[in-house]
């Protein structure tokens, strides 16, 4: 029986080639869209599972409260592993503080490269289950000289030879001995931009003053911590346990208060607000997942239409069937076949439309997803989405055509009802309204990235590149490498500073004092240390006072406020005030615009600037407008190569580095405006064809109406009409939904764009305009039949 | 084998309420050929359907071997009408998407017939109505005749009880029709029953009994030959 159901289903497909190729089209286009979303979510919700104890990973994080808001971040004191060891040694079985990730230059011989790598306690390779390619997970990290290659990173350095044993020099001053080799960890993890790992004790050695105090200081909050929990260790439990740790140690006046951030949350769940964890990525998987879902439900939906409104041809069949004996579940039964065999052949086309545009997608979606063929359950996720998208498609044409009586049906003169047509409107109406949202929401999207751009940052990017100061060769040659450069002739000026114009590394000041400050405020403030060509270097703009300059002997006491700073101090006329930051006493000099170095959505923070020469990290450069940036580079790099003669001359854009500040918002903005084209294409195809079926169901009043005068353009009108209506009915309910949603969109920033309504009106009018195109062209085509013919048809 | 008593049947729309059957009582032998005439519009059609239980009466009752079948549910009457009753209509009703072969195997394959067994009976049946050599052709490559033979074997493979004929010969040419009547008065022969609805006087000289209706009522019934059980 299931064998005549497919036969039946090709020859049907075969015999309606358009309506065939329209139902496929749209399905394969839904299914391609959701499988690549599915595959999305998937790599999502994966995300670092390769780490073997998953589920028992943390990071431990410090949450202070500042002016009643309380924020949450990863710094936190070197003491408080131990202590978490001594005291909480049941709950953990490892703790290991660790360096931030950091660029580094590493050598072998002749070879040096610069690689990401971070600096950890030695149970890190247990820890995060590292595939050892040489040596041992126990061992590769106990002694301080040591350093763990990533299998890339000791290709790199050493082709295929065994790199165990080699010594390689770290940012040209230490040299290690390369203990092990671990295999590269996968995109999806947390973890996967380390090519090396070396010893945490090797990072404090080689950090100065500073770090060696820091061992035992309980404020230095300049570190990362994870930990591996005992197997039935509940992470909630211990967090409240250890919660108020550095609080008993230390006299921090931010009320510090620790948290176990699970690694199972720390892609999806990664943010915080007023302490709380609110979510985070989260929302993109349940964005994209919506819209996988709608753009699948549209090719579904002109399935649904086609099959319903094709119903007077198949009638006659129900009818012979039914007489014959089917009952009526055998015809739902075959109905549903029929959608399945054009949902596995809409599969099939899918899958090769998701292997065709993976690469694309990765590259938007900044992932490396590739198809897990060789997977079992890929196989049966499959069959299971193509069933669910079958019966999604099927079901509603099966049960309305197995309903249809024989009686009626068999006398050949099948008329459907007067609300036949309604649930076909209504899905017309949920397609256009779906795609009307997604259209109105990518304007939107691309819009507050626009306006973003446009805001003024408060300094100028134009030619301006950060130079990482990441070896000891480029410290003390301040004024010889200024010098140097200007001499090119193709640099401006040049500054260092502790925090490039697009970050800011450090935060403090919360112990400030000045005029008028009430004894329990506590504010946190941008902490920046530069040079005194800092401002001219990066174009800052004045707005009281002056300039840091070489005239006065008295700026090495002395602060420049950004304008948020001033206000949050409540200080009406800045200039002159004494600040008392500790020990040192600061005399305010100037008071600069707000420079945007964080996120470009987000106010600005008050940040301090204050002259240091000793406290840097990187070197900015203007180069001179008009220039060629090629140029003046090579002429730069020669320059540093005099200076630097081991590193490679490694620069950073500040344009670009402030441009990826926009990718996750482009990012969503280029894929919900695909998924938005490939909606409306899906919607369009389908009432494409609708109107080819009531094109030729009003063949005959067409031609009537064409005996009594009716003009080619009334006709138009008249066939034109009907779908506009839906359209406009479609837009008029979208527009509030999408205006609603996308409000709710951009309450995640502080700096948004208004929402115009000429948007609503532009999308409104695209969609009445696509929609009057794809239906004149069946309108216009009923429309110029010779009635003669139509009327001797019927 | 069939027995009405006072048969309705009322067809109502928004405005107007139309009888279609008036209390027809009538009874049907195992074996009769019967020929129900009328006027356009006098219900044959109606009754017909009733009859073939793909319709349900409006009152009255109706029993198919001594059973009460008017207000069975749909598919009751699916069930019972599988098998034991076969259709011929006017307009062929093949199905075009099917062969020959197919659409005369339809009925075997809604009565889970054995693969093996289905072939051999529908080469059986196409042997007999003539039409084998078309077996792999579509409906519509044949002949109105071809089509009529082939929607004959089809209501004929599974063997039914009873055969309804609404009009067979209505969309045929005289020499095609007369061809299709004497394959229908073979099948009474052999035991068939048959109720044939039609216009034509010639059609209904096959029958040994002659319904006429007359707006939902039985007016007259001409026996042309006594029929025995």
């Amino acid at each position: 029986m299931f064998r005549n159901y497919l036969k039946i289903a090709w020859r049907n497909l075969h015999r309606s080639k358009a309506y065939a190729l329209i139902n496929i089209t749209g399905l394969s286009a839904g299914m391609a869209v959701a499988m690549l979303i599915g595959l999305w979510i998937w790599d999502e919700v994966s995300y670092n599972k390769y780490h073997q104890h998953y589920d028992r990973i943390v990071q431990i994080m410090r949450q202070a409260t500042f002016q009643g808001v309380t924020g949450t971040g990863q710094a936190v004191p070197i003491p408080l592993a131990d202590y978490l060891r001594t005291h909480y040694g049941s709950d953990f079985k490892s703790v290991v503080t660790s360096s931030w990730t950091l660029e580094n230059i590493i050598a072998a011989g002749d070879n040096k490269l610069t690689s990401t790598g971070i600096y950890m306690e030695p149970q890190a390779p247990e820890m995060l289950s590292l595939q050892m390619l040489e040596g041992s997970r126990k061992t590769a990290l106990q002694d301080v000289n040591t350093i763990l290659l990533s299998a890339s990173l000791a290709r790199s350095l050493f082709g295929g030879q065994p790199a165990t044993g080699k010594i390689v020099k770290l940012n040209n001053k230490t040299d290690v001995r390369v203990s092990g080799v671990y295999a590269d960890i996968p995109h999806n993890s947390s973890f996967s931009d380390l090519a090396f790992i070396a010893p945490f004790s090797q990072y404090l050695a080689t950090s100065g003053d500073w770090a060696k105090h820091a061992v035992t200081d309980w404020n230095e909050y300049s570190f990362q911590m994870f930990a591996e929990l005992n197997p039935q260790v509940d992470a909630q439990k211990v967090s409240g346990k250890i919660q108020s740790v550095i609080k008993d140690n230390s006299a921090d006046e931010s009320n510090p208060m620790l948290l176990l951030h699970p690694m199972r949350k720390w892609k999806l769940y990664s943010e915080f607000q007023n302490g709380i964890n609110t979510g985070g990525d989260i929302r993109f998987v349940w964005l994209f997942g919506l819209i996988g879902v709608f753009v699948l439900l549209l090719g579904c939906i002109n399935f649904m239409n086609l099959s319903t409104a094709r119903a007077a041809r198949r009638a006659r069949e129900v009818g012979i069937r039914k007489a014959i004996g089917s009952a009526k579940e055998q015809l739902v039964g075959q109905f549903l076949s029929e959608s399945l065999l054009v949902v596995a052949i809409g599969f099939c086309i899918a899958l090769l439309l998701t292997m065709l545009f993976l690469p694309w997608f990765n590259n938007v979606a900044d992932k490396q997803i590739a198809l897990p063929w060789g997977s079992v359950s890929f196989w049966l996720l499959c069959a299971g989405f193509m069933l669910v998208t079958g019966v999604l498609a099927g079901s509603y044409p099966a049960f309305y055509l197995s309903a249809f009586q024989p009686v009626k049906v068999l006398k050949g003169t099948f008329r459907a009802g007067r609300f036949a047509a309604m649930p076909r409107k209504v899905l017309v109406i949920v397609q256009f309204a779906v795609s009307v949202i997604l259209i109105i929401g990518t304007v939107i999207i691309f819009q507050q990235i626009q306006y973003t751009k446009h805001r003024a940052i408060g300094y100028s990017r134009d030619g301006l590149i950060t130079i990482p100061m990441n070896t000891p060769d480029l410290f003390g040659h301040y004024d010889a490498l200024q010098k140097d450069l200007q001499a090119t002739g193709m640099v401006e000026n040049m500054a260092e500073s502790s925090s490039p114009t697009t970050q800011l590394f450090s935060r403090g000041g919360e112990n400030m004092k000045w005029r008028g400050k009430r004894e329990e405020e506590k504010i946190l403030f941008g902490n920046i240390a530069c040079t005194h060509d800092f401002g001219a270097t990066i174009g800052w703009q004045i707005l009281a006072g002056r300039d840091f300059s070489r005239e006065y002997a008295t700026d090495s006491s002395a602060m420049i406020l950004n304008a948020s700073a001033a206000t949050v101090m409540g200080l009406k006329d800045p200039v002159g005030e004494k600040i008392q930051w500790g020990k040192h006493q600061y005399t305010v000099i100037g008071v600069v615009k707000d420079l945007l170095m964080e996120s470009p959505f987000a106010t600005a923070m008050p940040t301090v600037f204050r002259l240091n020469y000793d406290w840097a990290n990187v070197i900015t450069v203007k180069i001179k407008p008009g220039r060629d940036n090629r140029a003046a580079l090579d002429k730069i790099a020669a320059v540093f190569k005099k200076y630097n003669p081991g590193s490679p001359f490694n620069y950073k854009f500040n344009d670009q580095e402030y441009g990826k500040k926009f990718m996750a918002e482009e990012r969503i903005g280029k894929l919900a405006g695909c998924f938005a084209i490939l909606a409306i294409l899906i919607s369009c195809l389908g009432i494409f064809g609708l109107a080819s079926f009531t094109a030729e169901q009003r063949i005959k009043e067409i031609g009537v109406r064409k005996v009594l005068g009716a003009t080619v353009l009334s006709i138009w009108a008249l066939l034109s009409g009907d779908f506009l209506k839906l359209v406009f009915i479609a837009f008029l309910l979208a527009a509030p939904a999408a205006y609603y949603g996308m409000q709710h969109w951009l309450q995640q920033y502080e700096y948004r764009t208004p929402i115009h309504w000429w948007i609503f009106m532009a999308t409104g009018g695209a969609a009445l305009g696509i929609t009057l195109t794809v239906v004149s062209y069946q309108a216009i085509k009923a429309a110029v039949i010779n009635p003669v013919k139509s009327l001797r048809t019927e | 084998m069939i027995k009405t008593v006072n048969l309705q049947k009322l067809f109502t729309t928004e405005e107007v309420e139309t009888t279609a059957l008036n209390g027809i009582n009538m009874e049907i032998q195992d074996g009769e050929f019967v020929a129900i005439m009328g006027p356009s519009g006098c219900g044959k059609s109606t009754l017909l359907n009733i009859l073939g239980l793909l319709d349900n009466p409006s009152g009255g009752e109706y029993f198919f071997w001594d059973k009460e079948v008017a207000r069975m549910s749909e598919r009751q009457r699916a069930q019972l009408r599988k098998g034991s009753i076969g259709f011929v209509f006017q307009s062929f009703n093949l199905i075009d998407e099917l062969t020959v072969f197919e659409n005369v195997e339809l009925p075997l394959l809604y009565l889970k017939v054995p693969s093996s067994e289905r072939k051999q009976k529908v080469e059986a049946v196409l042997e007999r109505m003539n039409i084998m050599h078309r077996r792999n052709h579509f409906p519509q490559q044949l002949s109105g005749g071809q089509q009529q033979r082939v929607a004959i074997a089809r209501a004929v493979v599974a063997k039914p009880k009873m055969i309804l004929a609404d009009e067979p010969t209505g969309n045929l040419d005289s020499t095609n029709g007369e061809e299709v009547m004497k394959l229908l008065q073979e099948l009474n022969d052999a035991g068939t029953t048959m109720v044939m609805v039609t216009h034509s006087p010639y059609d209904a000289g096959f029958a040994h009994r002659i319904i006429n209706l007359f707006d939902g009522k039985v007016v007259t019934e001409n026996i042309k030959e006594q029929f025995h059980v």
